[in-house]
């Protein structure tokens, strides 16, 4: 019994140790790695100082598309997936992804630049074009 | 007509509620009379699940239009393979074909040997969450997931798929998942069962081929859509932390756990509420990727609509975790073995199985994040996929640096093969310093590396002192799936945080450098098919001045699709693989290009078909399974 009573114990510091550890690790990446999730509604509620490194969700306006000729970048009209007049400007530098199209949903990383309420975006992405899509496009 | 396959789901249901109560009455009187009346109900099931199912193939065949899900997912154009494959493309098909699965899988195992080992009582109990799970099923496919929809009138024509799902990776990647989803039922209902009779069999060892099959499974399932996401999405990289992604890497890793824990636990010895938890989980876990996938809660980059299932899967969840509570706190209790101490291969089993556990947490804690973060911020926030590569990749090089050890730690505590075991660390030192001078500096990817090297040197020093090992076919099985995860440590730390990327806009003619490179943009070529436009740049690779090959990143227009297909081009090289992605033209044939070089990244292809080809020499059979213990507490080695 007595074994068994100190073999618990040095399992039960060790496992305490353990947790430790990676509860620091854990809080680190939870402070440093965390960002705001936002749709361009929460996105215009909040203090545009706020808006430096988030993520925004929306879809892509059918007017005020500009594609610099070598596909290198785009300017648009991001719309709130839910209530089209809600809109932020966005420009971007970089790859744009096949699927990138007016009504594509898509998901931005970046934030304002300081002096004008331009969104600038450092990712691109397009959601994938999932087997499930069709339900979302025809519904 | 779509009546039957309908009726014969809605009959299904019915039946296996019936076989269920029946099963529950037995129980309760502590009896078995009816048990194989519940079995035929069974087989009866069965026979109904596939009816349904190949009617729906049927369907597909002769492109019924009038089903809604066929005019959904394929066209009078599809090719036939095609076709048929997309009787999983979607929700309602999905689910059918993982319920089908499931229903064949408890069926299989009715037939199995090691089924009639079982007690008259287990039976009853496994055919009570079994039949509670199918009943589950087949409600969902009966009601919210019905696949057998019609429209009048029928459609011409369908809507078609997606070209994008229409590859081989795409086709092959869902089915593989749900294998291994569907598998996990077996063990989880034989735990729950097991426990309460308190079996005389060890329901580790009667559930371990269904456990085994399933992790096999759902790791191939998991890299094979790392490996699409490679060659065919054009990201240049095959994981990035998306809550799809994470949704089926959750029940993976608990599955990993539990294998670990099971060893310790074999023979009902140690570790019994734990390794019956951590089976549950498991399935638990496979439902919360379905929840995950399809509620909506978390938005990800896959675009899954909300497809009503969320709601009953939730509920589903919370009904099985109960009941586990309930049967584990007031089942009978069983006295455990204590473990050996923490230095012994027992101790650090159980540490292993923590990691894995927790690596689990922290994606889990992730993926949830944005909906967690509610309770206390107005607006979510959620977690990049630095968080991930922060908390998780140091969890995984202590797991490299414990599979490098372990095989050398004995049952009970002390070192075998002391010198083979210096030796070992000497190797594992030099090799760390030969990465260090050929320039891998970052510590994480230092110390993954050469564990990963290590592992493979430990594995053959070890193969060659103990000749025990080398007879016995379940350790070639074990061992060889380390040897793969061995080889895919070495993959991911050189891969990921070596990937260099270069973007260039070329005009005929022109070069760039990317390492010790240079590409040099020939012409652009042209040509249609009836499927499609291709546009390739040829691009002339050379290095250090010797020509050494072509490569030819496209972009198609296919003919039913708007959206223009990016076609990447790899060098294939088990050294520096070169990837090359055609990411815009001009009319004056000028074209933006991205190359980037990827370390060692085919290590991680070969890792997982090691591991999904010598994972099955772990399969157990039951006329060798008294000397055919691997890992398990040998008297002789312990």
């Amino acid at each position: 019994m007595r074994k068994k009573k100190s073999s618990r114990t040095v399992y039960a510091v060790a496992l305490v140790l353990f947790l430790a550890g990676f509860g620091t690790l854990l809080m680190a990446g939870l402070k440093q790695n965390s960002i705001y999730f936002l749709n361009v509604s929460e996105a215009l509620a909040m203090p545009p100082e706020n808006i430096q490194q988030i993520r925004l969700f929306g879809t892509v306006a059918e007017e005020g598309l500009v594609y610099d000729p070598l596909h290198m970048g785009v300017q648009f009209l991001l719309e709130d997936s839910d209530d089209a007049s809600q809109r932020i400007a966005v420009q971007y530098r970089g790859v744009v992804p096949d699927l990138f199209q007016p009504g594509a949903e898509v998901i931005l990383e970046g934030g304002y630049l300081v002096q004008d309420r331009v969104f600038n975006a450092k990712t691109l992405m397009t959601k994938c074009p999932s087997k499930y899509e069709a339900e979302n496009r025809s519904g | 007509m779509h009546i039957i396959p309908y009726f014969s789901l809605l009959a299904a249901l019915i039946l296996s509620l019936l076989a269920a109560a029946v099963c529950l009455h037995q129980a309760w009187e502590g009896r078995s009379r009816w048990l194989p009346w519940v079995e035929n109900a069974q087989i009866v099931v069965c026979t109904l699940v596939t009816i349904s199912s190949f009617f729906l193939l049927w369907a597909f065949y002769v492109k019924d239009f009038s089903l809604l899900y066929v005019s959904r997912y394929s066209d009078l154009t599809l090719p036939l393979f095609y076709r048929l494959t997309a009787f999983w493309a979607g929700q309602a098909g999905s689910m059918l074909f993982w319920a089908w699965l499931v229903v064949v899988c408890g069926t299989i195992f009715l037939f199995t040997k090691r089924y009639h080992l079982l007690g008259a009582q287990s039976r009853v109990f496994f055919w009570i969450f079994f039949l509670g799970v199918q009943s589950f099923f087949m409600y969902l496919l009966t009601g919210h997931q019905n696949p057998f929809l019609e429209i009048s009138p029928a459609p011409l024509d369908g809507q078609g798929l997606n070209p994008l799902l229409q590859h081989p990776g795409m086709i092959i990647h869902p089915p593989t998942l749900f294998i291994g989803y569907a598998g996990f039922t077996i063990p989880a209902c034989l735990a729950l069962a097991c426990w309460i009779t308190g079996e005389k069999h060890s329901w580790i060892e009667i559930a371990h081929n269904w456990t085994l099959t399933a992790w096999i499974f759902l790791a191939a399932g998991i890299i094979i859509g790392g490996w699409w996401a490679y060659l065919e999405l054009g990201w240049g990289g095959y994981w990035a932390w998306d809550p799809v992604e994470n949704a089926s890497l959750i029940p993976w890793l608990s599955s990993t756990a539990f294998l670990h824990t099971a060893i310790v636990g074999q023979g009902r010895k140690a570790l019994g509420k734990t390794n019956v938890l951590l089976m549950v989980l498991t399935l638990v876990l496979c439902f919360m990727a379905t929840y995950l996938v399809r509620s909506g809660v978390i938005d990800s980059l896959h675009a899954f609509g909300d497809g009503g299932v969320g709601n009953p899967l939730m509920f589903f969840m919370m009904f099985i975790l109960v009941v586990t509570a309930l049967v584990l706190f007031f089942g009978p209790a069983r006295d455990d073995r204590p473990l050996s101490g923490l230095g012994s291969r027992q101790g650090l089993l159980v540490i292993t199985a923590w990691i894995f556990m927790t690596v689990g947490v922290v994606v889990l804690l992730g993926t949830f994040w944005p909906v967690i973060s509610k309770l206390w911020t107005e607006n979510p926030m959620g977690l990049d996929a630095g968080f991930y590569n922060r908390v998780t990749l140091p969890l995984f090089v202590v797991v490299g640096a414990l599979l490098v050890v372990c095989p050398w730690i004995q049952w009970r505590g002390g070192v075998r093969f002391g010198k083979g075991l210096a030796v070992l660390a000497g190797i594992w030192l030099a090799l760390g310093v030969v990465l260090w001078i050929n320039g891998i500096r970052l510590p994480m990817a230092v110390v993954g590396a050469s564990a990963g090297l290590a592992m493979v040197a430990s594995l053959i020093l070890l193969f060659i002192l103990d000749p025990s090992l080398r007879r016995r076919r379940t350790a070639w099985g074990a061992h060889g799936v380390h040897l793969g995860i061995a080889l895919m440590f070495l993959g991911v730390a050189i891969s990921g945080p070596y990937k260099v990327e270069v973007d260039a806009v070329l005009a005929p003619g022109e070069s760039m450098v990317i390492q010790d490179f240079t590409v040099t943009y020939l012409e652009m070529e042209t040509w249609s098919t009836p499927a499609m436009t291709v546009y390739a740049a040829r691009l002339e690779i050379a290095r250090d001045g010797q020509v050494i090959g072509e490569l030819a990143p496209q972009r198609r227009v296919y003919r039913t699709w708007d959206r223009p297909h990016t076609k990447v081009d790899t060098r294939f090289s088990l050294g520096v693989e070169l990837y090359a992605t055609l990411l815009g033209f001009t009319q004056e044939d000028i074209i933006s290009l991205r190359m980037s070089t990827q370390p060692l990244v085919n290590w991680i292809w070969i890792g997982c078909i090691i591991i999904c080809v010598v994972g099955f020499f772990a399969v157990r059979t039951l006329k060798g399974r008294a000397r055919d213990v691997d890992t398990e507490p040998d008297p002789a080695t312990a």
